[in-house]
Order: C-alpha cells, then structure tokens, then sequence
C-alpha cells in the first residue's frame, strides 16, 4: 500500500520522536514558531527534492561512492534553499542563520536517502520524504509551540496574534538552551507514558 | 588580530558547541553512555575539527573567494570533511592499528555530526582568520569534548539511579542536558 | 588495467553529479543575486530613513551625509562590533553637534527574548537625543538604562555606538 509511505513517516516512523534523529535543528530553531515553519519547509524541499533526484538515478550511482554522491545531491539542494530563501524572505533567513546550511548535516535527509531512496522506485520515495517531512514539521512546531507560549507568553505566527499576551512574567528561560532540552524531555516521556499504558491494556 | 584567548573561552564555554548551540546533538546522545566512548569520539572530534577549521579555512580563502563562487561553499564544506575523515580513517587504519581500535569506530560517524560543518561554517561567518579558525575549531573539539564527558559521567550514575519508568534512558538524558545547559549559563558574560 | 578501469566507472557518475550540480547551483545563483543585493541594500537604505526619517542621503567615504531641504543636518553610520554572541551592526544617526537623533539595529545574534531586546524600540529610544559622551551604561557613568539580564548585550552595542561615533566626529570635524 503506497499511502503507507507517506504516514509512516507522520505518525508509526516519527524521525523526531520514533527515530531520533535532525535533533540539533529542532533544538536550535524552536524557539518561535515561525522559525520552525521556515525550517521545516526548508527540510521538505531538501529532503523530497534529494529523494526523488537519488531514487531517479539509483541504478547510475556506483555503491562505493553513494556516500559522496548523496552528499553532493542533498548539499545542492540545500544551497538552492540559502539563496532563495536570502532573496525573497531575508528575515526568516537571517533568523535562521548558520542553521540552514546545516540541513545538509541533518541526519534525517542522508538517512532517509541511503536507507530509502536509493533502494525505492520514484513514488514511493516521494511519498517518503514528503511524510518524513510532515513528521519533522509535527515534532518542530510542537515544540516551538510549547517554548514560544511559555516563553513569551503569547503566540505569534507571521505577525497573526495566534493566543494573545496572557501574562506580562513569562519564563525567559523557555527561549534559553535549557528550556529546549526540558520541553523534548517532557515531550518525550509522555509519549512513554502513552507507549507503557497502551502495553499494560 | 582577534583576541585568541576570546575565541578559545568563548567557545569552549560561552557559547559551548552541545548546550548553547546545539551542534552535535546525535554523538552527544548517542555516545555518552560509557565515559571511556565518549573519550573516544571527544579525542577523534578534537581532531577532526581543528584540521577541518584549517582546511575549510584555506580552501574558502584561496579558492571560493578568488573564483567569486561563495555559494559553493556548503557543497565543497561537506565533500572535504567527508573526504578528510575518510582519508584519516584509511592512514589510521594502515598506520597504527591500535589507534584505529580505540577511535576507528567513530570516525564515520563524524561525517554527518554537524558540529564539525557548524564550525566551519561559523569560522567564515565570523570571519576570523586562519590561525583564529585552527584555534575556534580546537576550542570547540574541546567543549564538545567537556560536554560529552560530563553526560557521560552523568549517564553512567543514572544507570544506577531508580528513575520513573517514562523517563527512563532519553528522556532523563535530555533532563539532565538541560540541567548542564543550566549550569553553561553562569558562563554567560564573560568577558575578556 | 582493471583497476583503472574501475576507478573510471566509480569516479565518472561522482563527477558528472559534480558538474551538474555545479551548473545548477549557478544558475540558482545569478537567479537570486540580483534579488539578495538588493535586500542587503534596502536593509541599509531602511535604517537610513528610520534613523533620520525625511532626509536624502550621499554617500561619504564611510558614513552618509545626511540633508534635509538641502542642508547638512548630521550624519548616518553603520556602526559593528561584538556583542554577547556574535556580531551587533546598527545603524546610527547623529547630528552635527554631536548627539544622536536616533539607531536602528541591523542585525544581531544576541541571546533570543534576553539580549534581542537591544534590537527593541523601548532600548533604542533611549539614545535620542543623548550626546555622546553620555552613551554609556548608567553603572559606567553614562545615561542609558540596561536590560535586566541582558547587561553585556547592552553595554555591547552602546560601547560600539559610542565608539564609532567618536571616530565620525573625529572625521568630519
């Protein structure tokens, strides 16, 4: 079944929170929303343009160099995505900083291609990466959700004023280091919870 | 001439590679289980990156610039450090095997940490010079290095430790991440 | 002869990827260039008609001159130094006599919510109107207010307008 491919990645496969893996983004861009929207739409470029172009041409690339050749495939697309994005949306850009060149070290991308791509016909690794894309979107937002709200005390999404301003005291310390690591912790070990309490039924 | 000592505090400290910005995260998680790994990978990491930062440094100064190819620059990054790691491992590998023993099994992993490609990326960002980048690129091995030890430390005592069942292994991994990360922010302002 | 062989198959699909992504990366690149240029030069014009609103500008050898109705009214500057955790670039307004009309914040990568705050209207304000000698933390001696939490980012970026200005009027004197 085809759809399969596309909600594994979502749900049963999360890369973030099945598979743990592109955590260094998803610490380092959460702490507002928009930032990890941008991100994310960053990832799914990158992560369905290498998949299909790797899974097109996976019969050409000679084993012994795969590495060096995804390297290359994935490196490329990601540039495209640093020169767009510096053209025509600078401010998320410049938000986002050393962080977009470094999709290119996310190891959900080289993952999903040398795991995936290399081995699947078209569709199915289109399929692929736009799931696993939408699965890191999930994780990414959540987390800058909980980080913005708490940190700011409001949400905001692209100037629209999501919850407005319900406490003048927030706690700053949301936005710093270690409130990115408390909220995945926290994330995670509800997920846990769930996972235990589904095994005792 | 940026102040070394600057560059080397800041990024061992300040602004540590793992808890300020978060580069590195996988080998940082994944290898922290037993401090005498995360010796391993620190060592090979502390290497790696120093002779990246230099490497990156030249071929950006003498190459990218002159033929006005900036852009490049993510593409040529990521094929050097992935060859130079490979090339380090066949050297190791012929030359001295027991070396290869103990740090061997990390190097692959090297390639896609992305603190090696963060610090050079951030050398041109910040655009120091070569001698700044060599000594950014040791400083930042070393403050991976520090963290990845203190988790370690930390990791093997919460073996013993009787943790809730939801937060056992990761989860109170991150926890204790995020307490180092606490404790990583008493550096913030200094100085020199 | 077989491993030159060899070599030849592995090595032509790694250089062929090479070449196309080459190319395609320079067509993306002349795509954009002319649209990044541009986006880095409205920043700098931007900031130039926020620090002083109505005025033209002409460009000096490092700073801008600054008319209005044809009369030199002070000058605008870049302003760039370290701050907490990377570089703060500002841009600067300052008339004449030697006080600011008013300073823009370009960019920074100070601590999110603690240190962005100098980039903030509620900061910034606080130089219009001070004269040089006065852009200093008040702890330094000076008139303006830091952040709380946020003391090097403040210090910081006043230290790098106060300098800067000093060398501006040091210039044009």
């Amino acid at each position: 079944m085809k759809l399969d491919e596309l909600t594994k990645g979502v749900f049963k496969y999360n890369p973030i929170f099945y598979l743990m893996l592109g955590l260094c983004p998803l610490l380092a861009v959460s702490t507002r929303v928009d930032n990890a929207l941008g991100m994310s739409l960053g990832v799914l470029f990158v992560l369905v343009g290498s998949n299909v172009i790797i899974s097109l041409f996976r019969q050409w690339i000679p084993p012994e160099v795969r590495i060096p050749c995804f390297i290359v495939v994935i490196a490329s697309f990601v540039t495209i995505v640093d020169l767009f994005m510096h053209g025509y949306v600078p401010e998320l850009h410049e938000r986002l900083g050393i962080y977009i060149p470094l999709i290119v070290v996310n190891c959900i991308i080289l993952g999903r291609v040398e795991a995936f791509a290399s081995k699947k016909p078209v569709s199915h690794s289109l399929l692929d990466g736009i799931g696993m894309s939408i699965g890191f979107m999930l994780g990414i937002v959540a987390i800058a959700s909980v980080r913005e709200v708490l940190s700011t005390g409001a949400m905001t999404i692209f100037g629209y004023a999501i919850i407005p301003i319900f406490t003048e005291t927030p706690a700053t310390v949301m936005l710093l280091p270690p409130g990115a690591f408390l909220t995945i912790a926290i994330i995670m070990a509800l997920i846990n919870y769930k996972n235990i309490r589904k095994e005792r039924k | 001439m940026e102040n070394l000592l600057a560059i080397a505090v800041g990024a061992i400290f300040v602004n540590n590679f793992v808890l300020f910005r978060f580069l590195g995260l996988c080998p940082f998680f994944g290898v922290s289980k037993k401090t005498s790994s995360a010796l391993g990978m620190g060592f090979a990491v502390i290497f790696v990156m120093t002779c990246a930062s230099a490497i990156t440094w030249l071929i950006y100064t003498y190459l990218l610039i002159p033929f006005e190819i900036k852009f490049m620059r993510t593409v040529t990054f990521i094929l050097v450090i992935a060859t130079f790691v490979q090339l380090l491992e066949m050297v190791i590998r012929k030359h001295n095997p027991s070396l290869y023993k103990a740090l061997g099994i990390y190097l692959p992993l090297i390639t896609t940490n992305c603190a090696v490609m963060g610090v050079a990326l951030l050398n041109v960002e910040e655009e120091y010079s070569l001698i700044g980048s060599v000594v950014n690129g040791f400083s930042a091995g070393i403050g991976f290095t520090l963290a990845l030890l203190l988790m370690s430390g930390i990791r093997e005592r919460l073996e013993l430790a009787d943790v809730p069942r939801s937060f056992e292994d990761l989860p109170i991994a991150f926890i204790s991440a995020a307490l180092l990360a606490l404790a990583f922010m008493a550096f913030s302002g200094m100085r020199l | 002869m077989e491993s030159v062989k060899r070599i030849v198959r592995i090595s032509i699909p790694l250089i062929l990827i090479c070449i196309v992504s080459g190319a395609t990366l320079t067509v993306s690149n002349d795509m954009t260039k002319g649209r990044i240029e541009e986006v880095e030069e409205r920043k700098i014009n931007g900031s130039l008609s926020i620090v002083f609103p109505g005025a033209s500008f002409n460009k000096m050898d490092d700073y801008y001159s600054a008319m209005i109705n044809g009369e030199e009214m002070g000058y605008a500057f870049v302003a760039e130094g370290s701050g907490y955790s990377g570089t703060i670039k500002t841009m600067v307004g300052m008339y004449q006599n030697g006080t600011i009309s008013r300073i823009h914040v370009i960019s920074q990568l100070e601590t999110p919510g603690l240190g962005t705050q100098i980039a903030e209207p509620d900061f910034t304000n606080q130089f219009s109107g001070k004269r040089i000698e006065d852009i200093r933390l008040r702890r330094d001696g000076g008139l303006i207010d830091s952040i709380t939490g946020a003391t090097i980012s403040s210090r910081a970026i006043t230290e790098i307008v106060r300098t800067r200005a000093e060398e501006v009027m040091n210039e044009t004197r």
